[in-house]
């Protein structure tokens, strides 16, 4: 937010908004996701302006399972067309619509990226975080081996597979440990708590964190 | 409860150290592998919207295309079946094989049927129905001859003993087959050969399955390596192909199209070694079509129609995380069976085609879209998983269903647990109501605190599923909508910045222009790539002769009409145009090579020379180089033809590439430049 701002940017944020309904929509509950949709789209109606997402996959879910959702419903479908065409992934919005790549941030030392599968995959975005990434004055951007792969955090996925996801985050942090960074940047809250969370749970001293909290250090 | 078995399985797949190794390697080699023979085809994503909409289209009016089909190849002489379900798929099968084996010479060994691999036969588990008709049924892909040595089922739809290690082979074959222990894959690979070679030559009927059908010409394209494909299609004097009612192209050009994708997906090839078009039956045999619906019309009425486009590459199962983990055996129903299709197109249409009792398989998934990024046909494969779980499958129930839908399954959230359902409602009810969720958010925070007053992480219990491999971090002590504060930060660089903050535009990295290499030049350099032999000659006959005397060979099988044989009978050679299993060297000709795969097209009648020899020597004129395989193709309408692309191949033992399985292991290409002819 404070970047956005210095950026000139006019941000509000709407108290009532909760959640975006993604963990039911992917767990197959459409009506409950529907529900938490619905409110999410009528309080942003009475909004203007752009809406910035700090992880992609509320972004992904905004963008195309709001479609897949309302699908031929006459009243619901134009609703949630118009508010997925104002929603932007942060650096998505940072770079595609403010075409700004270097923010004058500055970092000491080895940064490496996972880029997040629905910010990735889901809506495309790679380049925008990896352009901001590379314009960060003092940081060195290691590549993370296999960077592609999921993490295993996955939402509801985490806790009905918890063995699934164990594997693939122990993947991931080995991975992350090759790269000899201690900080592991993400564009998404969801990888994030997972990874930190194994991180700390395997008591290792690295830190992942989310792409704004590196570009706002100056 | 049914989920716990399955995670009980998922949990032995994950401890068991040589099925993950096996994995890992099968993972590996099969994206490396895709990965390089893309970049053969920089125009890949323009191909791959193409064949999506093929498939598209082909779905949409699937009615027509095969009806189109249908009259195309009985017009041929293929005698075609339809099957609603399984069991009118086995009644066919059994049907023509009393009627194949009734008047056959009175033997009294059992009926054998030599099969290579379809999947269609899983699913409709065919070889169980034969055998308790006491029919021998044989498998003679090599992995699937391991797996049904092993009694198991196939782990991965391409590679279907990709979960084994070559010492479990090794061990396997020392006691079932009798010979010496040994890990040698090559040894290991020439002792199935021998084995199933006699199962060729003496079977009554050879089954196998179908990778496309051509509606506008009534043929079946089959795609192979090992050369049991071909052999089982061509040998016995019934030959029953199984078909899914969706694996249909338009046309030969769409085809060529589809086969550009599908080895490169499938296996890393350019081309798979025996590229078979069957138009009519051989001579001499009898060739049936059995087309299987069981439950694809309804699949393709429901929201899940687009996994039809699938064209069983297998390579999402290869990109698939969660695949990487289980193979194919842990994808099981609620009954315990496993899934007759696995991984992410499995996890769709298992629960599509069979119901409810598989619906548990579309949650295990983070949805990372691995699957769909490497789709050919770019199947929207997420989607579908979330569809699945939203109860959108067609059949509530059906294979290995029990009863009526037991609590949780039904609907919306279907395969989920019932307490992460629960969770969820209740998280829906918070959601909608701002007011109840800034409070709970408070409640959390408050709990958070009290439970982890030291540290910003908390440990939960396993149970909770969260706990089991990782902390969560203490929920905040004010949320962020109460430190929210929309005041202007009044940064006097704001505006400076502001106007410096570009973009920088790279510059177009200049393509290199692709060289042009001539034709005859990439066609030697691609076979030579795939261990085959390309001989430049003058005089192809003299070449051969040559070849032939220091090779010691004196007696061939030959094609007639394409060497001088007075000459060759000069030079000591016999040679006969009748078809001879115990010659080991083969010579054909080839129609027309191609540039791009090193492939050589040739009449799938010539198998005693181009498939059942170790040697096959093929004759070809240098003016008969042409690029590409869609330039070919239409020579092979209303034939039965071939392309050969390399000696016969497999890597079914631990994903090594083994040459010379039941085909040749030696192909030479002679390329004819003379004038004459």
């Amino acid at each position: 937010m404070a970047i956005l701002q210095r950026l000139g940017i006019n941000v509000d944020f709407a108290p009532n908004q909760t959640c975006c309904g993604q963990p039911q929509f992917n767990a197959g509950l459409r009506k409950d996701a529907k529900e938490v949709a619905k409110h999410t789209i009528k309080l942003f109606e009475k909004t203007q302006g752009d809406i910035v997402t700090p992880s992609g996959s509320c972004a992904h879910h905004f963008r195309h399972n709001l479609l897949e959702l309302f699908e031929g419903d006459p009243e619901w479908q134009p609703r949630a067309e118009v508010f997925s065409k104002r929603v932007y992934e942060f650096t998505e919005y940072l770079v595609d619509k403010l075409r700004v790549t270097d923010l004058g941030a500055k970092w000491d030392g080895l940064l490496s990226y996972h880029p997040s599968c629905h910010t990735l995959r889901g809506i495309n975005v790679n380049r925008q975080p990896r352009a901001l990434l590379q314009n960060i004055h003092g940081a060195t951007l290691v590549e993370l081996p296999n960077a592609h792969e999921c993490c295993g955090f996955g939402g509801v996925m985490s806790v009905e597979h918890p063995e699934l996801s164990a594997e693939w985050l122990k993947r991931k942090i080995s991975n992350f440990e090759k790269t000899e960074a201690p900080t592991l940047v993400v564009t998404d809250a969801g990888c994030l708590m997972h990874m930190m969370g194994g991180l700390k749970r395997q008591g290792k001293p690295q830190r992942v964190i989310h792409i704004a909290e590196v570009l706002n250090q100056r | 409860m049914s989920t716990t078995s399955f995670r009980k399985r998922i949990r032995q797949s994950i401890e068991n150290e040589t099925l993950q190794t096996a994995l890992d390697n099968n993972t590996e080699r099969r994206l490396k592998g895709k990965a390089a023979a893309f970049d053969s085809i920089p125009d890949w994503r323009e191909r791959r919207v193409r064949a999506r909409n093929i498939r598209a289209d082909v779905i949409e009016r699937l009615d027509e295309y095969l009806s189109q089909f249908i009259a195309n190849a009985q017009a041929n002489g293929i005698i075609v079946h339809r099957a609603k379900d399984a069991k009118e798929a086995i009644d066919h099968v059994l049907r023509i094989t009393d009627h194949a084996t009734s008047n056959s010479q009175s033997v009294t060994r059992k009926t054998l049927i030599a099969k290579s691999k379809s999947m269609v036969s899983e699913e409709i588990e065919l070889n169980h129905a034969l055998e308790t008709r006491s029919i021998n049924v044989i498998e003679t892909d090599l992995g699937e001859y391991i797996i049904q040595l092993r009694k198991e089922k196939p782990s991965h739809i391409i590679t279907p003993a990709a979960h084994l290690k070559k010492e479990q082979v090794a061990q396997l074959f020392h006691e079932k087959l009798g010979i010496p222990y040994t890990e040698d894959i090559p040894t290991l690979t020439a002792t199935a050969r021998k084995v199933l070679r006699e199962i060729f030559l003496t079977a009554d009927i050879g089954i196998s399955g179908v990778n496309f059908g051509v509606a506008e010409t009534g043929g079946m394209c089959l795609v192979t390596n090992e050369g049991n494909g071909r052999m089982v299609t061509t040998i016995p004097k019934t030959h029953i192909a199984l078909m899914g009612m969706e694996r249909l192209a338009p046309n030969l050009d769409d085809l060529a199209l589809l086969l550009s994708l599908l080895p490169r997906s499938a296996t890393g090839q350019k081309l798979t070694v025996y590229t078979q078009l069957l138009h009519k039956p051989m001579p001499g045999q009898t060739r049936h079509l059995i087309i299987l619906d069981n439950g694809r019309s309804k699949l393709r009425n429901s929201p899940l129609k687009e996994s039809l486009y699938c064209i069983r590459c297998g390579a999402c199962l290869n990109a698939c995380p969660v695949f990487r983990e289980l193979s194919g055996h842990a994808y099981i129903g609620r009954d315990l069976s496993i899934a007759p299709y696995p991984g992410p197109i499995g996890s769709v249409i298992s629960p599509g085609l069979f119901g409810e009792n598989y619906f548990q398989l579309a949650q295990a998934s983070s949805l990372c879209g691995a699957c769909k990024e490497a789709c050919p046909v770019d199947i929207d494969l997420p989607k579908l998983l979330t569809r699945v779980r939203a109860g959108q499958s067609p059949s509530p129930s059906g294979r290995g269903a029990r009863g009526s839908a037991p609590k949780g399954y039904e609907g919306d959230g279907a395969g989920l647990t019932w307490t992460t359902k629960l969770a969820l409602r209740m998280y829906t009810r918070l959601s909608t109501q701002p007011k109840l969720f800034a409070l709970s958010q408070k409640f959390a925070s408050l709990g958070a605190h009290l439970l982890s007053p030291h540290s910003e992480w908390m440990r939960l219990p396993a149970f909770t599923g969260w706990g089991y491999s990782k902390d969560l971090p203490r929920f905040a002590k004010k949320p962020f909508r109460e430190r929210f504060t929309a005041r202007q930060i009044t940064d006097s660089n704001v505006s400076r910045r502001w106007s410096e903050a570009h973009e920088s535009t790279k510059a177009a990295t200049s393509r290199d222009v692709a060289l042009q290499i001539n034709r005859i030049q990439q066609f030697t350099s691609e076979l030579t790539a795939l261990s085959g032999n390309a001989h430049p000659t003058d005089d192809p006959t003299q070449a051969i002769i040559e070849y032939l005397t220091s090779q010691n060979v004196k007696r061939i099988y030959l094609q007639p009409n394409i060497l001088n044989e007075a000459r060759l009978r000069q030079a000591g050679i016999d040679f006969t145009h009748n078809p001879d299993p115990t010659l080991t060297v083969g010579v054909t000709k080839a129609w027309v090579g191609l540039a791009d795969t090193g492939s050589v097209l040739e009449a799938d009648e010539e198998l005693f020379g181009s498939l059942l020899p170790e040697i096959h020597i093929a004759v070809l004129k240098s003016k008969n180089v042409l690029s590409t395989l869609a330039d070919a193709i239409e020579l092979t309408k209303g034939k039965n033809a071939v392309f050969i692309t390399g000696p016969s191949r497999t890597a079914d033992i631990e994903m090594t590439l083994t040459i010379g399985v039941h085909g040749p292991k030696e192909i030479h290409v002679f390329v004819d430049d003379s004038k004459r002819g």
